[in-house]
């Protein structure tokens, strides 16, 4: 059976056409295969931001820029015309706590600017005003659930529009105010273009994602423990075992939400053919 | 982006609450008289200005639940218990891992964090009950609402600013359309707090009297709060249809829209376009309508290039209030009222009408026969969405 004809069968099948990351030391997929730290990639760039937006994005905006403007480019699709979703269990809780404190500790007036993008969708707006897309743009949350609820809102989307969308899903560390720093976890954002099994686009493997499943891959390898908290790693773990080429069923939680599962096969094939 | 391929949702029931009350007899007596529901706030932010409170009594959680227990939880559990008897029937024909939730807020926990952190200040910890993840992370609210409801599906927070809750309706028809969920719990929550009051005010964006939308001498919003569930279904005897969801970015900044309202026209656009028509079929359109200068201009001019002033528009902020990210789910349910009881509110504090907009802005109750009503809400981030409803 061919992949459009699949598609056809499931509509919640898509493909994968694009991957990006950033975490400290890993810029790009490739370096974060290898395993050596890039001592360079110590903040993100904001890469999908203009110059304007950059300056008033957060860490967490310029990470999210630099894993999508990857995946945008590995698939080959239009920043101006793509619908994205952005996904991220506390957003721009930093903004939030500066704000916080800006109005009960130092007692002074709430910075407007800081107002504007503290809310969980800034760095979403602040991509699309960048890259002029008018278009679909979302920002969701759900915990450890984030990058397969994220991955599913974007199947919905290809599903019916039949158009590639991009999804990515980061957060920064919590605000040691509100979490003490050993349940923290570091700054980590992951992306990916999920296009329609259509013919019309070249995929790296199939995607279908679940409510419940039976994981036969394993999660990546952090070094560090508090990458392997960060809510979004699920997302790491799939582009990882993309990039690698692993087939299988792979749990997008770590075990730390409701058990949602990615069904990767390969792009062209039928799963189990 | 193309219309997406879905049908008409079937909405078989809803519950609402703000500051008109929690009761569909209530809000809708209220909007009949034309009684507004603001006030002044309960906690004084040292300058004048009025709120929309909900001042209902709101169920404590307890059992397993009692860990989440806040004010938007609350809320949240309050409008899934009124949901009970259309979610009953609605177990009977789905599965419950066939049922979702997806709900918008932009506050989310920022209430409880904000009582948090001034003890933080004050004490140099935190309270010994305050938990962030329970508290403060939006996903608490799914796990409230799945727990009460016996959803067991996919679900998530949509949170993008004041379309939060209007998105979800999108994402329901688009998940049952791809065969991923038979129903869904739509809607949203948000509770007034201190950092959205003083972050407004810091914007110069507040009126000092209850917010008037559309009117000449507009100064800026009234802050509200409150929240909206609907139960949508693949098949069901329908109050409303959803026959179109539009989602537009207007691309040019961050907190101010786009002064010919873009993103805004698009959205209505797109609503339109997936419901197969034009704007002759519209019947009545509740405004985003939020007071501000910039806002009703943008939303006025987008309005009248594609409607010209043929069609009855309302604000209903003037009466809860801008309840930010239950706004869309609220204002949605405002409009289904239109269509099931065939009149329209009259939008307040309107006079001296701005006549720049060139639109018909509705000030008395009217009534007549209205098939078709869109209802608009923008945000910051430039996030715009339309929801056409429809007579089932």
């Amino acid at each position: 059976m061919s992949s459009a004809e699949l598609s056809a069968n499931d509509p919640s099948r898509v493909g994968i056409a694009g991957m990006g990351l950033w975490m400290p030391g890993y810029a790009d997929v490739a370096t974060w295969l290898s395993g050596e730290p890039d001592a360079e990639a110590v903040k993100p760039l904001g890469l999908a931001l203009d110059r304007r937006n950059r300056r008033r994005g957060s860490q967490l905006g310029r990470s999210l820029s630099d894993a999508l403007t990857a995946a945008l480019a590995q698939a080959e699709v239009d920043v101006s015309t793509t619908p994205t979703v952005v996904g991220s269990a506390i957003g721009e809780a930093v903004t939030l706590v500066g704000l916080l404190s800006q109005i009960w500790r130092t007692v002074e007036p709430a910075s407007p600017a800081a107002f504007s993008v503290s809310v969980h969708n800034a760095a979403a707006g602040l991509i699309s005003i960048s890259n002029k897309n008018q278009g679909f743009s979302s920002a969701l949350s759900a915990d450890c659930d984030t990058p397969a609820t994220s991955l599913l809102e974007a199947v919905g989307l290809v599903a019916t529009t039949g158009v590639p969308v991009a999804v990515v899903c980061g957060d920064e560390p919590v605000p040691t105010e509100l979490v003490p720093a050993d349940v923290g976890w570091q700054l980590q954002a992951g992306a990916m273009v999920l296009v329609p099994l259509d013919g019309t686009h070249s995929c790296l493997a199939q995607l279908k994602v679940t409510l419940g499943g039976q994981p036969d891959l394993s999660p990546a390898v952090f070094v560090d423990e508090a990458q392997a908290r960060n809510p979004q790693a699920g997302m790491i773990d799939l582009i990882t075992a993309v990039a690698r080429g692993q087939r299988g069923v792979l749990r997008l939680d770590r075990g730390a939400g409701r058990g949602y599962c990615a069904e990767i096969s390969e792009a062209s094939e039928a799963p189990g053919s | 982006m193309a219309a997406p391929r879905v049908r008409p949702l079937p909405v078989t029931g809803y519950t609402n609450l703000n500051a008109l009350g929690s009761t569909r007899t209530e809000i809708l007596e209220a909007l009949a008289a034309g009684r507004s529901g603001l006030a002044p706030p309960t906690e004084s932010f040292g300058f004048e200005t009025l709120v929309g409170e909900v001042r209902a009594d709101l169920p404590v959680l307890t059992g397993d639940l009692a860990p989440w227990s806040t004010r938007i939880a609350s809320m949240a559990g309050k409008l899934a218990a009124d949901l009970e008897e259309p979610l009953r029937l609605a177990r009977k024909r789905w599965r419950p891992e066939r049922i979702g939730v997806f709900l918008g807020t932009s506050t989310g926990g920022a209430v409880s964090t904000e009582q948090a952190y001034r003890h933080f200040v004050a004490e140099g910890v935190l309270p010994a009950d305050y938990n962030f993840q329970r508290q403060h992370m939006f996903s608490s609210l799914l796990h409230v609402v799945g727990e009460l409801t016996g959803a067991k599906g996919p679900g998530w927070m949509v949170s993008t600013a004041c379309t939060s809750s209007g998105k979800p309706l999108a994402t329901a028809q688009r998940l049952i359309a791809a065969d991923i969920i038979d129903a869904a719990i739509v809607g949203g929550v948000d509770t007034l707090c201190a950092l959205t009051v003083l972050g407004f005010s810091s914007l110069q964006a507040l009126d000092t009297q209850a917010c008037r939308p559309f009117c000449k001498e507009r100064s800026g919003i009234s802050l509200g709060e409150g929240g909206a569930l609907a139960l949508v279904e693949r098949e069901g005897e329908a109050r409303v249809l959803i026959e179109g969801v539009g989602e537009t970015s207007d691309a040019y900044h961050i907190s101010a829209p786009h002064p010919q309202g873009r993103g805004a026209l698009g959205a209505m656009e797109a609503a339109m376009a997936q419901a197969g028509c034009t704007a002759d079929d519209v019947d009545h359109i509740n405004a985003h309508g939020t007071g501000t200068q910039l806002n009703d201009g943008a939303e006025a001019a987008a309005i009248a290039t594609l409607f010209g002033d043929r069609v009855p528009v309302v604000s209903t902020k003037g009466y809860t209030g801008h309840t930010l990210g239950a706004a869309a789910a609220i204002e949605f349910l405002f409009a289904a009222y239109v269509i099931e009881e065939g009149w329209i509110p009259p939008s307040l504090n309107s006079e001296p009408f701005d006549s720049d907009m060139g639109i018909q802005l509705n000030t008395t109750l009217l009534k007549g026969d209205f098939k078709r009503v869109l209802s608009n809400s923008f945000a910051f981030g430039g996030n715009n969405v339309s929801v056409l409803l429809r007579a089932p």
